[in-house]
């Protein structure tokens, strides 16, 4: 693992060369005798004792030995199988007295440092560039730290032990105009020249970047199925994320939370979180009331289907999440406004079944028809419980208006089939998506609007699920930061973080069929959708315009971004899109 | 028609009384009682704050500055077009809660210019309101605010 330093301070000013190599030696295991303190606990768990404050120099020798490996391999065999056989090392949990005896070995002399490059600001909405900024800038790992809280990491986990350097150096970017999120906290981005024989050096005491790396050191624990060291690492999480404040602690404990979850196997993960459909409804709302991203969905959403609904006098849409119905209020009253009047309505509504049996559906509808009462729009409601979409038969949807009763093209029934955060549950089965895709064209509607979360959660390897989980999440935490005003905000936000924690706990706890919270990106989904015989349709500039407008009544709406990819528009924080909306129609 | 600060003239005569000293101070002769239908008239070409400021004169005022069709005005009048009749447009606004809900609640916030610029590199002719004109998509985003709002706070009852 290298670690990479840019200290604008003069605190690192010129690295001295190495330490002669007998009093570094000793140094060093007289202190790992006394205790493990101060022993970088990443390397720990994987089985190297290194000390935090000698990371420096064991970078440094790690470089000179790729470097002095690199010039006398090409000129010299023998010194390499020399190196591998011949010589005698001790204790090789003691990388930095490894090092140097390998580096004597190759009579390699210490090479001056060069002094560190200098630091590039990256002034994400963040006043506060700290003067002695430090991060850490591991191989694999890119923690452009914008605060001390959240960090974005790069996709690739952490691999095996730290001894080779020589392919981090090709991965290294500069700097991070990728994502981030947070507001508060030290400044970033590191402009590294990528002629890297300069190594730099970090001081990895920064709390929130040593907690992502024990996170994802975690994920790969996991993966590889070492549990011991996944153990330890989850201790070490919950104790670093309690030195935490704000958005990154809560991600952190419900990350923390759904690993252990995962290593202590309970029978079901999912279930211990110990609610039911209603309160996830509820828990829904306050998660519509307390940011955008639901609001933006619906507004999206119903300006497609608008349009698509414009001049038929019978409309019908499918709703696939009916929940507390929160989409159609709006749209019922755009429909009233209609110039020339409103069209008569149906709708539909799928829901999962209810424990209590309470009928949530017919409540919703109800209230819906008493809405519809009030503008003067003929409507007319049937819910359906079905546990999965895939479930449904289009028979049973009863499409009307391309039989007997249509006459004129105008007086068939127009139909919309609307999915919010539904579609990605299918992919817990194979072939269920596809199922209901086929379905949906057997309705032959005029438009499929579908809003997804963006962001890939169902990646093969578990690590990498992880990683891209806990970047989408972090994002996530830290845009609902923003809204801290009246007691109700507060409790709207708390309930929003629950929901969100919900959803953390699938994607890292469950597997299988329980793992419903399988989210795919929209390229993802568009090639889905062109495989099951769908086209785009574009979404137009007043949907964008009224997302932004939307935004703009938001407290902490700077934050958010409207952005249109290919006809499809997605909302995030900052430059990370965390939800899409895209609508479709039958090809051909 | 007197400014709004003479409008202690238009108070009832029980009034007037309360209002005796700053009157002989400012000699201001007494005006009519215009009745409640012209003021309403007059009212009707307002702009917000000189309808919000009436409501603060008495309570008859008061009951008159709540008049919707006030408010209908104070709307309509600088907005853009959504393309619907006018009695459509009442009816639907009517039921979903009001105009003076629609323009307390939903369009005025939508009338102050961002404190913050509106951030992205994609928004195009997302200026705020000028003048106190409401574009197309600020209606159309109120109104649907406006029903949203509706939808959850009425309590419908149980079927």
């Amino acid at each position: 693992m290298k670690r990479e330093h840019q200290g604008s301070g003069g605190s690192s000013g010129g690295y001295p060369p190495p330490p002669p190599s007998s009093s570094m030696g000793k140094e060093k295991l007289t202190e790992e005798e006394s205790q493990e303190a101060g022993v970088d606990e990443l390397l720990a768990a994987l089985g190297y004792k290194v000390r935090s404050s000698d990371m420096a120099d064991v970078a440094q020798k790690l470089e000179q030995l790729e470097t002095a490996m690199g010039t006398s391999a090409a000129q010299d065999e023998a010194l390499l199988s020399h190196l591998a056989s011949d010589t005698v090392h001790y204790n090789p949990s003691d990388l930095s007295t490894w090092l140097e005896s390998m580096l004597s070995e190759l009579n390699a002399p210490p090479a001056p440092l060069p002094l560190p490059p200098p630091l590039q600001t990256n002034n994400y909405g963040s006043a506060t560039a700290a003067a002695d900024s430090r991060f850490l800038f591991d191989s694999s790992v890119i923690a452009p730290a914008e605060s001390s809280t959240i960090t974005t990491v790069d996709p690739n986990p952490i691999h095996g032990p730290p001894v080779n350097p020589s392919r981090d150096r090709k991965r290294m970017r500069t700097s991070s105009s990728s994502s981030s999120s947070s507001r508060d906290g030290a400044a970033t981005a590191a402009s590294v020249p990528a002629e890297v024989s300069s190594v730099v050096v970090v001081d990895s005491q920064e709390a929130g970047i040593r907690l992502v790396h024990a996170l994802m050191a975690c994920a790969d624990a996991i993966q590889q199925e070492n549990y011991k060291a996944a153990d330890a690492l989850v201790k070490q999480i919950a104790f670093l994320a309690a030195s935490q404040g704000g958005a990154m602690r809560k991600v952190a404990g419900y990350f923390a939370e759904a690993i252990a979850r995962r290593i202590y196997r309970p029978p079901h993960p999912q279930q211990d979180c110990g609610l039911d459909s209603t309160f996830s409804d509820i828990l829904q709302m306050h998660f519509y009331e307390s940011c955008p991203y639901l609001k933006f969905a619906h507004f999206t959403a119903n300006q497609a289907i608008l349009e698509a609904f414009s001049g038929h006098r019978k409309v019908h849409v499918i709703d696939f999440g009916m929940n507390q119905g929160m989409q159609w209020p709006a749209l019922m009253q755009a429909l009233a406004l209609r110039p020339g009047g409103p069209p008569s309505f149906r709708l539909t509504g799928i829901g999962p079944p209810q424990p209590d049996n309470s009928d949530a559906l017919q409540q919703v509808g109800w209230k819906l028809a008493q809405l519809a009462g009030t503008i003067n729009v003929e409507f007319e409601y049937r819910g359906f419980v079905a546990g999965s979409l895939a479930d449904l038969e289009p028979y049973l949807l009863e499409t009307r208006g391309s039989g007997a009763e249509a006459g004129s093209p105008e007086e068939a029934e127009a139909v919309a089939v609307n999915s919010v955060l539904e579609m990605h549950r299918l992919l817990a089965r194979p072939g269920a998506a596809e199922k209901v895709l086929g379905t949906v064209r057997g309705l032959r509607p005029k438009i499929f609007t579908m809003v997804e979360q963006e962001a890939n959660h169902n990646a093969g390897p578990f690590a990498e699920r992880f990683t891209e989980a806990l970047h989408y999440y972090s994002t996530m935490f830290d845009s609902l930061e923003g809204g801290g005003g009246g007691g109700g905000e507060q409790q709207d936000q708390m309930m929003s973080e629950i929901y969100l924690g919900r959803q953390i706990c699938n994607v890292v706890a469950c597997e299988g069929a329980e793992r419903t919270e399988r989210h795919e990106t929209l390229v993802q989904w568009r090639a889905r959708m062109a495989r099951a015989g769908f086209e785009p349709v574009h979404l137009g500039s007043n949907a964008f315009k009224q997302a932004s407008m939307l935004l703009a009544l938001f407290a902490g709406g700077d934050g958010y971004r409207v952005e249109e990819k290919e006809g499809c528009l997605t909302l995030g924080w900052h430059t990370r899109p965390l939800i899409a909306t895209s609508a479709w129609q039958l090809a051909g | 028609m007197k400014r709004p600060e003479s409008a202690s003239d238009l108070l009832p005569p029980e009034k007037k009384k309360r209002k005796s000293v700053s009157d002989e101070e400012e000699e201001a002769t007494e005006a009519p009682d215009l009745g409640e239908d012209l003021v309403l008239e007059v009212l009707k070409r307002a702009d917000a704050r000189t309808v919000a400021r009436a409501a603060c004169v008495s309570r008859r005022w008061r009951r008159m500055a709540e008049d919707e069709r006030l408010w209908e005005a104070v709307c309509t009048a600088h907005w853009a077009s959504i393309g619907c009749g006018t009695h459509q447009l009442r009816s639907v606004v009517l039921a979903l809660g009001g105009f003076r809900r629609l323009h307390s609640a939903y369009l005025l916030p939508l009338l102050q210019p961002a404190s913050r610029p509106l951030s992205g590199p994609f928004s195009p002719g997302i200026a705020p309101a000028s003048g106190g004109r409401w574009g197309k998509d600020e209606v159309q985003l109120s109104l649907s605010l406006l029903s949203i709002g509706y939808f959850m706070t009425t309590n419908f009852g149980r079927k």
